[in-house]
C-alpha cells in the first residue's frame, strides 16, 4: 500500500531511490501539507518534499515546516530512558525506568492520597494521544489533577467561543474560503510569522481588493501592509473592540434582522458601548481617533468579513472578555455561519484544536463533555468500563497546579509533550516548585528543559514516527502517518502510557495495538459530544482532504461552516458580549514605567525545544532580543546592540537591542522561545483570566536599564 | 509553454523559508544560494527576496576569466563548474545584482540554479514551491504577463504611469525571471 | 613582431607554427638527429604533435577571452612590478603547492573528492611526463653493459642504473604506477557519478562521463599490456597494442577540447592571490554606499575593465558603477529601483519609504478614501 497520496496532474520529484510519504508538519496549528523523503533501503528520512496538492496550505511552508524532517534522526534525540542519579542521567532500560515510576507513584498515591499525582498534558500530539492523556490521568492515576500547555495558548478563545457561540470550534469557515472576503479585522496576530503559510489566503485576497485591519502594539509584516494599523496599548483589546461596536451601532452599520434574530443582548450591549466613542477609545487605546472611525467603516462596509485574533488578544487577564467581543463585532455584522465570513482564531499549537476537546482540559472530557455533568461522566465512564462513581472531579488549571505544587498537595507529576519551564510564566516560581516535587516523569524526544528537572525521562517518539490525526486551525480532522520506525528505544506516547497503566494495575482499561484503535475508542467516546468525531474514518480523511467536525455519522459530510441556522448555546442564539473595559493585571507604574509584551519570531515554535536545536533555524534568531523604538530607546541612551537589563515585580534578565520604529514608543517586545536565564518568562506576569485561568503573557510593567558588557560579566 | 520565475517585493514576509528549501535542493549541498533581507529594519519590517535573475548575457559568465560559467539549453545560468572556476570572485562583483556567493573553503563559486534538479522537468524550484507569500512564483509565462498588465492598469487607475523604462535601466535581457 | 605575425594566418596559427617548431627541434636534439627514434612510437609521436597544437590553438582562444586577457594582462604586469616581488614569490609558491600540488581546496570539498582527484591528477601528469618524454625522444634508456642502463636525457648522458635494481623497476614501471593511480581515481569518481544524485543534477554525458570512460580505456589497456607480456607471455599482446594506441591517441587529440583542458588553466588561480586578494577572506576595497569593504581596488578595476571591452559596463546614471558597490548594496538598488524608490520620496531626509503607491491592490500601496466609499464628514452628522 503507498503512503503517497496525490492528486492526478500534480507533479512531484521523486528520486528513484526514495519514496515520499505524506503527512503534515509537526508545527503549529496550520498543519502544512507535506511529503517526507524516505531512503527506501535504509528507510531514512532524507527530506521533505512540498504537497502541493493539500488544499488549505499548497505546498507552502515556512521555515520551520522545511526542517522539521531534520528533528526526526537529530543527534540529540533521546534514545533510552534516562534515570537521575546523584543529579546526573544514566541511561537505563525500559524495565528498570517502569520499576522506578511504579514505585514511585504507588508510594505517593499510598501516603498522600490518589490527587497527590498530577498530569500535565500537552497538544502538540495526535488526537489519539491527547485523548489517551486525559483517560491515563482519570482512569490510571486516578487523579483529578490534570491540565495542559493549551492553558497558555488558547484557552480564552475557547472560553469566549463557548460564551458567545457555544462551540469552540476555532474557524466558522473553511480557510478555502478566505480568498474571497473582503476585510479581515486581524487583532493581536502576527500572522505572517506565526501562521506563515495562512498569508498566501491574505494576499489572494487582497489582490482582489480586500482591505485588512489590523490591531497590534507592533507593525508586523502584517500590519505593514494594512489599510489600517491600529496601533493599540496591550491590553487594551476589549475597549478597542467596543468602540468599534459603538461606531457599528452608530453608523447603521448592524444587520439588524441577524441580530434580532439570532442574538440574545443586543439592547445590554448597545447600552454598554454608549460611552466608548472614538475619543473614549482613543483615550484608552492610544490609537488616534481618525484610525479607529476608518476602520469601522471599512469594517462596516465591507460586505464579507471575518474577525480573526490570536494570542495577542487572547494572552490577557480579559482574554474570554476579547474573544468574546470581537466575536460580537462579527456578529452585530451578521457574518457567522456565511460564505468567506466568520470569526477565527489562529490556533498556535499544531493539534491546538483536537487537543483541547478530548479531555485534556482539567474540567473536560472526551468530545468537549463537561466533567460536572453527571450524563457526561456516566457515558463517558460506559466507553472506559470504569464506574461512574470512580470518575475523578475538576482539577486546576496548568498555571494552578504549581500552586498545588507549592501547597503539597500535588507531589509527584507526569509531563508529557510540553515544556512548562519554558512556556509557563512566572518562571522562577515555576521551576521552584519543579524542584519541590518528590518524583517528576517526563516524556520527550529532546532533553528539555523541564525534562532536566526530572527524575525519570522516557523517550517519545516524534511525530514523524507513529500515526494518528490531528485536528488543524479550521476544525479539519487531518491524517498523520507514520515516516519511519522509531529511533532507538523510543516507543509513542500512547504505549508508554498504557505501559504505565498496566503497572498502575488498569492495564486491561489500556489494551492498544495501534493508534487506530485509540482513534475508533476516541469516535465512540465523543459520539454525541459537541466535538463529535463519530463519522470520521482515516479512510474519509485521505478521500476528502480532510473532514470537519462535528461529524456525527459516517455518512455525514462533515461540517466546514459552522453556525449556518443556529448556534451551539441551549437556546440556540448567540450570546452578545455585555464587557466593559478592564485595565490589565499589571499596568505601567512609575517605577516600572513601560509595557513588556512577549510573543514568537518566525524560526522558533514554542519552548523552542526542536527549533533551537534545527541548524538553520538557530542560524537565523540564536538568542531572543529586546525589540523598542529608538524614541524610547534615546531616553536610557541606548542604541542598537547595546544590552539594557529588563527588570519587572517578578525578575530581571539582560538583553541586546533591536531597533525599529514599527513598535509602540512604550512597549519593548522580546520572543519568549527560549529558556534559563534566556527565557522572558522569568518577567511575565501570572495574573489569570477569570475564566479561561490564561496568564497574562502579553501585559506587564516593565523598568529598562542600560548595562555595560562589563557589568554583566561581573554579576 | 514554458514556465519563469516572478518576483513580487511586496508580498515578502520576510520567513525566509525560501533560504530553508533552497538548502534542500538536490546539489546544494545544504546552502542557500537566495538572499532575503531587510530594505532598512529601523523603518520597517519590509524584507525581499533575492535571487539569480538567469540573464540570457549573464555578466558574470563575461568576467569569468576561466570561462567557468556555463547556460544549460533551458536557458538556466549554473554555478562556475568546479574544475574550471580558480576562486576569483570576479562574477560577485561584475554581477549586478549581487548574487553570486563564494564559497572559501571549498574555492568555488555557488549560485541559485532555480533548482535546476526540479525546473529542468517543470517542477517549481523549493523557493517558489514554499513561499507563504508567494513573493516568489513559478507560473506560465502568460500568466505573468497578465499579471504585470493587471498591475500596470491598477497604476493607471490610480493615476501613475508605471515607470518600465526606469526600471530597467540596466537590467540585462533576462530569461526566466522576472519581478514587480 | 607585427611584420612576422602578418605573415600568419592569425596570431593563433603563428603560435601553432612556432610550437610545432620547437617540439620538432627537441626531438631533433633528443633522439640526437633522429637516429634514436623509436619506430614503435611513430603513432604516438604524431598525435602528440597534434596534442600540442591543439592546446596552443585553445590556449590562445582562451586568452583572447577579454576577462582571461585582463588577468593575465594584469598578472604579467605585477609579476615585472619590482615593488611586489614578495608577493609575487609568496603567491606562486602559495599557489603551486597548497592549490596545485596539494589540491587542499578539493579535500575540502570532501576527502573521498580530494583523493580522487589527487590519483587522477597526478596520475594523469606522471603519465603524460613519461610518454611524451619517451616519444619524444626527450628521454631513452641506453645500455651500457649487460648490467646497467643509463638514462639519456635530451642525448645528454645522465645517471647509470643497475638493470634490475629497484630504482630501475620503479623507472620502468613509472607508467603502471601512474596509470593504476588514474585507475582507482577513475574508479572512485565514475562510483561517485553513479551514487551521488546531486552530482547527477548538472552532469553532461559528453563532458563529465566521456573523459572518465577514456581514462579507463586509456589505463585499463596500457595495464593489460604490461599484464599480457608479463604474466601470458605477450598473449594478444599485438591487439591490446593497437587497442591503447588508439586510445590514447583519441584522448590525445580529445584532451585540449574537453573537460580535462581544465588543467593547464588551472596555473591562473596564482593571479587571485597575486593581484586581488593578498590575504585570504580579506577584503579591503570599501562600499561606495555602505562603506563595507567587499573586494580590492585591483580587481573592481579589473570587472570594469573587462565589462566595458565587452561595452557592457553597466554604469549609472551619477557615473559610478554597479562594481563600485557591494554586493548587498546592489540587490537592495535592484529592489528599490524595482519599487521606484531609489531616493526616499518628497523629503531627502525623511524615513525611507517602503510604500510607493504604484503597486498592487493594497500591497503598501495608499488607497485614496474613494476607494473605502467612506462617507464624507456631512453625511457623517446624520
Amino acid at each position: 500500500m503507498t503512503q503517497y497520496l496525490v492528486k492526478e496532474g500534480v507533479k512531484n520529484l521523486i528520486h528513484p531511490d526514495e519514496q515520499l510519504i505524506t503527512t503534515h508538519c509537526c508545527y503549529c496549528g496550520m498543519q502544512c501539507g507535506m511529503h517526507i523523503r524516505v531512503h527506501k533501503k535504509t528507510g531514512k528520512v532524507v527530506g521533505v518534499e512540498p504537497r502541493y496538492d493539500w488544499p488549505v496550505t499548497r505546498g507552502k511552508m515556512c521555515p520551520k515546516g522545511v526542517t522539521a524532517y531534520q528533528t526526526i534522526e537529530h543527534k540529540d534525540r533521546i534514545l533510552r530512558p534516562l534515570i537521575k542519579k546523584n543529579g546526573k542521567f544514566v541511561e537505563a532500560s525500559w524495565e528498570e525506568a517502569l520499576d522506578l515510576i511504579e514505585k514511585n507513584f504507588k508510594r505517593i498515591q499510598a501516603e498522600y492520597g490518589k490527587d497527590a499525582l498530577a498530569v500535565f498534558g500537552g497538544v502538540s500530539m495526535t488526537n489519539e494521544k491527547c485523548y489517551l492523556v486525559g483517560k491515563y490521568a482519570r482512569v490510571a492515576l486516578g487523579t483529578r489533577f490534570i491540565d495542559y500547555n493549551g492553558r497558555f495558548c488558547m484557552s480564552s478563545a475557547a472560553g469566549g467561543f463557548l460564551k458567545t457561540l457555544g462551540i469552540d470550534r476555532g474557524s466558522t469557515l473553511p480557510w478555502t474560503e478566505l480568498e474571497h472576503t473582503d476585510c479581515f479585522f486581524m487583532a493581536g496576530t502576527n500572522t505572517a510569522e506565526c501562521h506563515p503559510t495562512s498569508i498566501q489566503w491574505f494576499w489572494r485576497a487582497k489582490d482582489k481588493g480586500a482591505k485588512l485591519i489590523v490591531a497590534d502594539p507592533r507593525e508586523t509584516p502584517t500590519a505593514r501592509v494594512a489599510d489600517v494599523h491600529l496601533d493599540l496599548k496591550p491590553g487594551t483589546d476589549s475597549a478597542l473592540a467596543n468602540g468599534i461596536m459603538h461606531l457599528l451601532i452608530k453608523e447603521g452599520y448592524v444587520d439588524e434582522e441577524y441580530v434580532n434574530e439570532r442574538c440574545n443582548n443586543y439592547e445590554e450591549l448597545k447600552a454598554m458601548v454608549e460611552k466608548f466613542t472614538p475619543e473614549y477609545t482613543a483615550k484608552i487605546t492610544g490609537v488616534a481617533p481618525e484610525k479607529i472611525v476608518k476602520a469601522a467603516h471599512i469594517y462596516g462596509r465591507s460586505p464579507r468579513s471575518v474577525v480573526m485574533f490570536a494570542r495577542g488578544a487572547e494572552q490577557q487577564s480579559k482574554g474570554v472578555d476579547n474573544v468574546s467581543l470581537y466575536t460580537s463585532m462579527a456578529l452585530l455584522r451578521g457574518q457567522i455561519g456565511k460564505f468567506a465570513s466568520g470569526v477565527a482564531t489562529f490556533t498556535g499549537q499544531g493539534n491546538g484544536q483536537g487537543g483541547r476537546e478530548h479531555g485534556q482540559k482539567s474540567d473536560l472530557l472526551p468530545g468537549y463533555r463537561k466533567i460536572t455533568d453527571p450524563e457526561a461522566v456516566k457515558y463517558i465512564s460506559s466507553i472506559w468500563g470504569i464506574k461512574p462513581e470512580d470518575m475523578p472531579g475538576p482539577g486546576v488549571s496548568a498555571y494552578e497546579m504549581f500552586d498545588e505544587i507549592h501547597k503539597g498537595t500535588i507531589r509527584a507529576m507526569h509531563v508529557i509533550c510540553s515544556n512548562p519551564a519554558v512556556s509557563a510564566p512566572n518562571l522562577e516560581y515555576i521551576w521552584e516548585g519543579l524542584r519541590k516535587l518528590d518524583f517528576l516523569v517526563v516524556n520527550d524526544f529532546f532533553l528539555s528543559e523541564t525534562a532536566e528537572f526530572a527524575d525519570v525521562v522516557l523517550p517519545a517518539t516524534t511525530w514523524a514516527e507513529d500515526e494518528g490525526t490531528t485536528t488543524n486551525l479550521e476544525g479539519r480532522v487531518i491524517r498523520i502517518r507514520k515516516v519511519r520506525e522509531p529511533l532507538g528505544e523510543a516507543k509513542p506516547d500512547w504505549m508508554i502510557l498504557s505501559k504505565i497503566a498496566e503497572r498502575m494495575g488498569k492495564g486491561k482499561h489500556f489494551q492498544y495495538n495501534s493508534a487506530r484503535e485509540i482513534f475508533d475508542e476516541l469516535r465512540l467516546a465523543s459520539k454525541g459530544g459537541k466535538a463529535d468525531y463519530y463519522g470520521i474514518t482515516y479512510e474519509r480523511i485521505d478521500k476528502e482532504d480532510g473532514v470537519f467536525w462535528p461529524c456525527p455519522s459516517e455518512d455525514h459530510p462533515g461540517t466546514p461552516t459552522m453556525f449556518k441556522e443556529k448556534f451551539g448555546t441551549p437556546d440556540g442564539k448567540a450570546n452578545l458580549a455585555v464587557v466593559d473595559w478592564e485595565p490589565a493585571g499589571e499596568e505601567p507604574t512609575e517605577e516600572y514605567p513601560h509595557y513588556l509584551t512577549t510573543g514568537r519570531v518566525v524560526f522558533h515554535y514554542l519552548s523552542g525545544n526542536q527549533t533551537r536545536r534545527v541548524d538553520f533555524l538557530k542560524e537565523q534568531c540564536p538568542v531572543p532580543y529586546a525589540e523598542m523604538h529608538p524614541e524610547l530607546a534615546s531616553q536610557y541612551r541606548l542604541s542598537n546592540g547595546d544590552l539594557v537589563k529588563l527588570t519587572t515585580k517578578r525578575s530581571s534578565m539582560v538583553l541586546e537591542v533591536r531597533l525599529t520604529k514599527a513598535i509602540r514608543k512604550d512597549t519593548v517586545f522580546v520572543p519568549y522561545h527560549w529558556g534559563k536565564e534566556l527565557a522572558v518568562n522569568q518577567l511575565t506576569s501570572a495574573c489569570l483570566d477569570p475564566v479561561s485561568r490564561m496568564p497574562e503573557f502579553k501585559v506587564c510593567a516593565v523598568k529598562l536599564e542600560k548595562v555595560s558588557a562589563k557589568e554583566v560579566k561581573a554579576q | 509553454m514554458r514556465k519563469i520565475m516572478y518576483l513580487e517585493f511586496e508580498r515578502c514576509i520576510g520567513c525566509r523559508s525560501c533560504q530553508a528549501a533552497c538548502r534542500e535542493c538536490g546539489g546544494h549541498e545544504a546552502k542557500e544560494r537566495n538572499y532575503v533581507e531587510y530594505v532598512d529594519f529601523m523603518e520597517s519590517r519590509q524584507t525581499y527576496p533575492m535571487l539569480c535573475m538567469q540573464c540570457k548575457d549573464p555578466a558574470c559568465a563575461r568576467v569569468c576569466p576561466a570561462n567557468a560559467i556555463q547556460i544549460t539549453e533551458e536557458g538556466v545560468v549554473l554555478s562556475a563548474m568546479e574544475e574550471k572556476c580558480i576562486g576569483c570572485r570576479n562574477c560577485t562583483f561584475g554581477c549586478p545584482f549581487g548574487i553570486p556567493k563564494f564559497d572559501f573553503e571549498a574555492n568555488k563559486m555557488y549560485k541559485c540554479d532555480m533548482c535546476y534538479d526540479r525546473s529542468k522537468y517543470d517542477i517549481a524550484p523549493m523557493c517558489a514551491s514554499v513561499c507563504p507569500s508567494d513573493a516568489i512564483r513559478f507560473i506560465d509565462f502568460d500568466e505573468m504577463q497578465a499579471l504585470r498588465r493587471r498591475r500596470a492598469q491598477m497604476n493607471l487607475v490610480e493615476g501613475k504611469k508605471p515607470q518600465e523604462g526606469n526600471k530597467w535601466e540596466y537590467v540585462p535581457e533576462f530569461f526566466g525571471v522576472y519581478t514587480d | 613582431m607585427q611584420r612576422l605575425e602578418k605573415s600568419f594566418y592569425s596570431k593563433t596559427s603563428m603560435y601553432a607554427f612556432f610550437v610545432t617548431l620547437v617540439l620538432f627541434f627537441t626531438v631533433w636534439i633528443g633522439t640526437g638527429k633522429f637516429q634514436h627514434i623509436d619506430m614503435a612510437l611513430l603513432g604516438y609521436l604524431l598525435s602528440s604533435f597534434i596534442f600540442a597544437i591543439g592546446l596552443t590553438v585553445r590556449m590562445c582562444s582562451w586568452l583572447l577571452r577579454p576577462a582571461t586577457y585582463q588577468v593575465v594582462k594584469r598578472s604579467l604586469k605585477n609579476l615585472k612590478d619590482k615593488k611586489r616581488v614578495k608577493r609575487n614569490i609568496i603567491s606562486i609558491l602559495k599557489t603551486a603547492f597548497e592549490n596545485i600540488f596539494l589540491q587542499k581546496f578539493i579535500f575540502k570539498r570532501g576527502i573521498y573528492r580530494g583523493v580522487q582527484h589527487f590519483l587522477i591528477a597526478w596520475g594523469c601528469i606522471g603519465s603524460f611526463a613519461i610518454t611524451f618524454g619517451l616519444t619524444f625522444g626527450w628521454m631513452r634508456f641506453d645500455l651500457v653493459d649487460s648490467d646497467t642502463y643509463q638514462i639519456v636525457v635530451m642525448d645528454l648522458p645522465t645517471i647509470t642504473m643497475k638493470a634490475h635494481g629497484i630504482f630501475a623497476e620503479m623507472i620502468y614501471n613509472g607508467l603502471n604506477i601512474t596509470a593504476v593511480m588514474v585507475l582507482v581515481g577513475v574508479c572512485m569518481a565514475l562510483a561517485r557519478r553513479i551514487v551521488d544524485k546531486d552530482v547527477k543534477v548538472t552532469q553532461r554525458f559528453e563532458f563529465d562521463l566521456f573523459p572518465l570512460y577514456l581514462l579507463l580505456a586509456v589505463t585499463v589497456s596500457g595495464l593489460l599490456l604490461t599484464v599480457s607480456y608479463t604474466f601470458l607471455d605477450g598473449w594478444m599482446h599485438h591487439y591490446i597494442t593497437l587497442i591503447h594506441q588508439i586510445t590514447v591517441v583519441v584522448m590525445l587529440v580529445y584532451f585540449p577540447f574537453g573537460k580535462l583542458f581544465h588543467l593547464p588553466i588551472r596555473p591562473l588561480a596564482t593571479a587571485v592571490p597575486m593581484n586581488y586578494q593578498e590575504e585570504w577572506k580579506v577584503d579591503t576595497r570599501p562600499c561606495k554606499k555602505c562603506g563595507a569593504t567587499y573586494s580590492s581596488d585591483e580587481q573592481i578595476e579589473d570587472v570594469k575593465g573587462i565589462l566595458q571591452a565587452q561595452n557592457f559596463d553597466l554604469q549609472l546614471a551619477d557615473g559610478s558603477f554597479l562594481a563600485d558597490y557591494c554586493p548587498a548594496c546592489r540587490r537592495r538598488m535592484r529592489v528599490m529601483k524595482q519599487l521606484n524608490m531609489e531616493a526616499p520620496k518628497g523629503n531627502p531626509y525623511g524615513p525611507i519609504q517602503t510604500l510607493n503607491g504604484i503597486q498592487i491592490s493594497g500591497f503598501g500601496k495608499k488607497r485614496s478614501d474613494e476607494f473605502y466609499n467612506i462617507p464624507k464628514e456631512e453625511e457623517k452628522v446624520h
